[in-house]
């Protein structure tokens, strides 16, 4: 029987976001996604000194700010023609490192796992764990109040193939629990250069405001000691934990297979080296990204502006009422193929550049536990295992960066902003590829464009018909209940889509 | 160091680490406490997010005493965050409606509301411009979190095609007689909110001013609790971005800026825009960002001076 079922907000992601899924015969046979908030950052650019951007573009996310800020300031840089001295590239690392790892660690935990876990269980529980002891307590008076939703956040929640084993819920638990204080913890490593996240005021053109100290830097090295036990005793442990109890997982939820990375994180003041490559991966091989091959459709989005634009002449005209229209994401796309962003498409390009890699090492170890091959990333869970390896990868290389930062020198290179220039900057939010495009007349912005991850993977279809990556990923999926559609949002949740950064 | 161990050995060594400190299992209910007594089963709270970023709500989850599981479980009935709840779909929308009827719940609203556009903001087929004022009429107190929420902040901004503006303006004109706290910042610090939550659920609502913004939080200029006082006394002022001295000829405006952020500081206390370097720009006023001939730093203006 044909049914047709909307998930409508679809939460634990960030924003306004709905779906529909029309199913038959038990199987998704069309999804269309929609992002159902919009604010319109780049009119209000418009106009504007150029420097507001970094501060601005900050805001379009309160989970990756970072990344919008860092990507600005490095279109601006472009514009203005400087780079950042070494500590200036190196406190961007570490800031965007350390906001990236909470949004990982937040992803897994918070926004994910509830998809898997049972937390009921915990009544039961009889360790001296404190935090557990308390939820317990919690759930026991809760029992007896009488209140409409005295579990909620917790309940209600869909029906379906939670976790069974009480051991395994309790423990999943614990590290919900130890997750908020880990990602809480990032966020404050981060601040120590950033001066507050999330919404950094320290990173600007040139640089960043905030020099360091020895004992800054002990500060950030301390806290992240703590981090990456977490991540390698914790996180990575769980991710695999979580693979081994939903194997079928490692083949639900495919993508197309085509997948965009931006690359991240420079290595060199010039740039030319990056912790995380770039690279456009299809068919198990990896290429360079060509930027003159990107398009932005607009046909079954809310705008009036043209479709098929590249970044740089791209409008962005709302029409709320356009006919046809279900989305408020645009249709980014390469070539006039739709590309999945995210930590998947680095570890890949990673994977497939370099034999020797950290990524390869790390990414073979996972996959050897769970008797799968890299073939298989292409899935739900493959999209976990990637995020997690991306976060290990970051957080080992945070410790290296913070001892090469030297107090008393320069962290910020000063400059004039011209009266019209063009630039762009790249980079990888937590979501994956991110890019900003910036032009300048009067020293003031005459256009501005963000193309966001989020976009690419949430996007609605093209102008030729063809689904968004997340669209495609649901079509074909088997749903055990019309009415608890869990398969679905477990499929949605593991491109962890940011919907304010993808309508922006 | 072994890096490795197994799920079950981590949870033998939490239980090994108990002992160690000398805490036997019959410590064990002090460490976990009795429910706290703001915790009644009705301080519930209702949070609701217009044209947001969500980045209140992350700055929420960096509250410290109390953390969020604490905060849920001990001070708050946390019935919806679209971030953190574990319902999704209609069992998010049917939970929403019941506890809409049900009322009796503090309502945060983060995010600016469209007034011009209201397809510009929805959820579950209805605009959250509806939403917000169902919520409002059966809500026991109202908190716009954030300057988007309580005065439109960035998406408000000069060339917006949504007609954005903050809570308490869309309420004025479409009649509804509430009256929210405002606390902005962007994002709002953790502590204005929790400590806002804790002064509603124990004492009642809070001395505000003349903008609806808690006394407590909100009576000083950033100017006068500034590190950098001394500096801007003595006529000592930065030239250029992590310089030493006074940021006010970069763009500082600390002086017309109300705020604990210096004294309070970000992320526990480990920093704040000005001790790191940063001109305050203005993210709890009500102009933040609303103007674009009022750029945040002034190196554009000297520049155009020197034509």
């Amino acid at each position: 029987m044909a049914v047709s079922v909307k998930i409508d907000p679809i939460t634990r992601i960030e924003g306004h976001l709905a779906v529909r899924l029309d199913i038959d015969g038990g199987v998704i046979q069309n999804a269309y996604i929609a992002g159902e908030m919009y604010r319109g950052f780049e009119a209000i650019l418009q106009g504007r000194d150029p420097m507001d951007a970094q501060q601005i573009t900050q805001r379009i996310c309160g989970v990756c700010p970072i990344s919008h800020g860092i990507v600005s300031c490095a279109a601006q840089e472009a514009v203005y023609g400087i780079v950042p001295p070494e500590n200036g590239r190196l406190l961007r690392n570490l800031i965007q490192g350390a906001n990236t790892i909470q949004s990982h660690i937040l992803h897994f935990y918070h926004l994910a796992a509830l998809d898997y876990i049972d937390v009921q269980p915990v009544a039961e529980y009889k360790g001296n764990d404190p935090d557990l002891a308390g939820l317990k307590k919690w759930i026991e008076s809760g029992a007896g109040s009488g209140g409409l939703y005295p579990f909620a956040p917790f309940l209600p929640k869909y029906s379906g193939n939670y976790i069974t084993d009480p051991e395994l819920n309790i423990m999943f638990v614990k590290h919900y629990m130890d997750a908020f204080k880990i990602r809480s913890l990032s966020h404050r490593m981060g601040a120590v250069f950033a001066g507050k996240l999330p919404h950094s005021p320290s990173i600007v053109p040139g640089g960043v405001t905030q020099p360091p100290t020895a004992h800054k830097i002990l500060q950030f090295a301390n806290m992240l000691n703590q981090i990456r036990t977490f991540i390698d005793t914790v996180y990575i442990p769980d991710v695999i934990e979580l693979a081994t109890a939903f194997p079928d997982y490692m083949l639900i939820g495919k993508g197309y297979g085509d997948l965009l990375a931006f690359g991240a994180y420079p290595e060199t003041d010039a740039g030319d080296k990056t912790l995380l490559p770039s690279g456009i991966v299809t068919k198990g091989e990896v290429n360079d990204v060509d930027l003159f091959g990107i398009r932005e459709d607009v046909r079954y989005s809310h705008y009036s502006s043209s479709s098929a634009a590249h970044p740089f002449e791209s409008r962005t005209i709302p029409d709320p009422q356009k006919n046809k229209a279900y989305s408020w994401l645009k249709a980014p796309r390469y070539g006039g193929r739709p590309l999945e962003a995210g930590p998947l498409a680095t570890v890949m390009a990673g994977y497939l550049r370099d034999e020797k890699s950290q990524i390869r090492a790390l990414l073979d170890g996972v996959l050897k536990k769970i008797g799968r091959t890299h073939q298989d990333m292409q899935s739900t869970m493959g999209r976990h295992i990637a995020r997690a390896i991306q976060c290990k990868i970051i957080a080992d290389r945070c410790r290296e960066w913070v001892d090469l930062l030297i107090p008393g020198n320069p962290t910020f290179t000063d400059f004039i902003i011209p009266d019209s220039g063009r630039g762009f900057g790249l980079t990888e939010a937590p979501r994956g590829a991110l890019g900003h495009w910036i032009e300048l007349k009067n020293r003031k912005i005459k256009s501005y464009q963000c193309v966001i991850p989020t976009t690419w993977n949430c996007s609605p279809r093209d102008d030729n018909g063809l689904p968004g990556p997340v669209e495609h990923a649901l079509a074909g999926t088997a749903i055990a209940d019309s009415e608890n559609p869990l398969e679905a949002v477990r499929i949605v949740r593991s491109f962890d889509p940011c919907i304010a950064c993808a309508v922006h | 160091m072994k890096n490795e161990f197994t799920r079950r050995e981590f949870l033998v060594i939490s239980g090994k680490l108990a002992a160690m400190m000398g805490l036997g299992a019959s410590a064990v209910p002090d460490l976990a406490g009795a429910l706290e007594t703001m915790y009644s089963g009705n301080a519930k709270v209702l949070w609701l997010q217009g044209q947001s970023c969500s980045g209140c709500t992350v700055s929420l989850l960096n509250n410290s005493y109390p953390n969020p599981v604490e905060l849920m479980t001990r001070y708050i009935s946390m019935l919806f965050n679209t971030a953190i709840t574990a319902s999704t779909g209609e069992v998010s929308l049917d939970l929403i409606n019941a506890s809409i009827d049900r009322g009796g719940y503090y309502l945060v609203v983060e995010g600016a509301v469209p007034a011009d556009m209201p397809e510009a903001c929805m959820m579950g087929g209805e605009p959250v411009a509806d939403q917000i004022i169902r919520a409002a009429k059966n809500a026991k107190a109202i908190i716009a979190v954030g300057t988007c929420a309580a005065f439109g902040g960035i998406p408000a901004a000069e060339n917006n095609q949504t007609g954005a503006v903050g809570v308490m303006e869309f309420f004025k004109r479409k009649g509804v007689k509430a009256n929210p706290i405002n606390l902005p910042g962007c994002p709002a610090h953790p502590e204005w909110i929790t400590g806002t939550l804790a002064h509603l659920l124990k004492f009642g609502k809070p001395a505000l001013d003349g903008k609806n913004r808690p006394l407590m939080f909100y009576a000083r200029y950033v100017h006068d609790q500034c590190p950098r006082f001394a500096d801007y006394e003595r006529e000592s002022f930065a030239d250029m971005f992590s310089g030493e001295g006074c940021l006010f000829k970069l763009g500082c405006v600390g002086p017309n800026t109300f705020g604990d952020c210096t004294i309070r500081q970000w992320n526990s206390g480990i920093n704040s825009c000005i001790n790191a370097g940063a001109p305050c720009i203005g993210c709890t006023s009500d102009t933040f960002a609303l103007k674009a001939g009022f750029p945040f730093y002034r190196k554009g203006e000297i520049l155009d001076g020197l034509k």
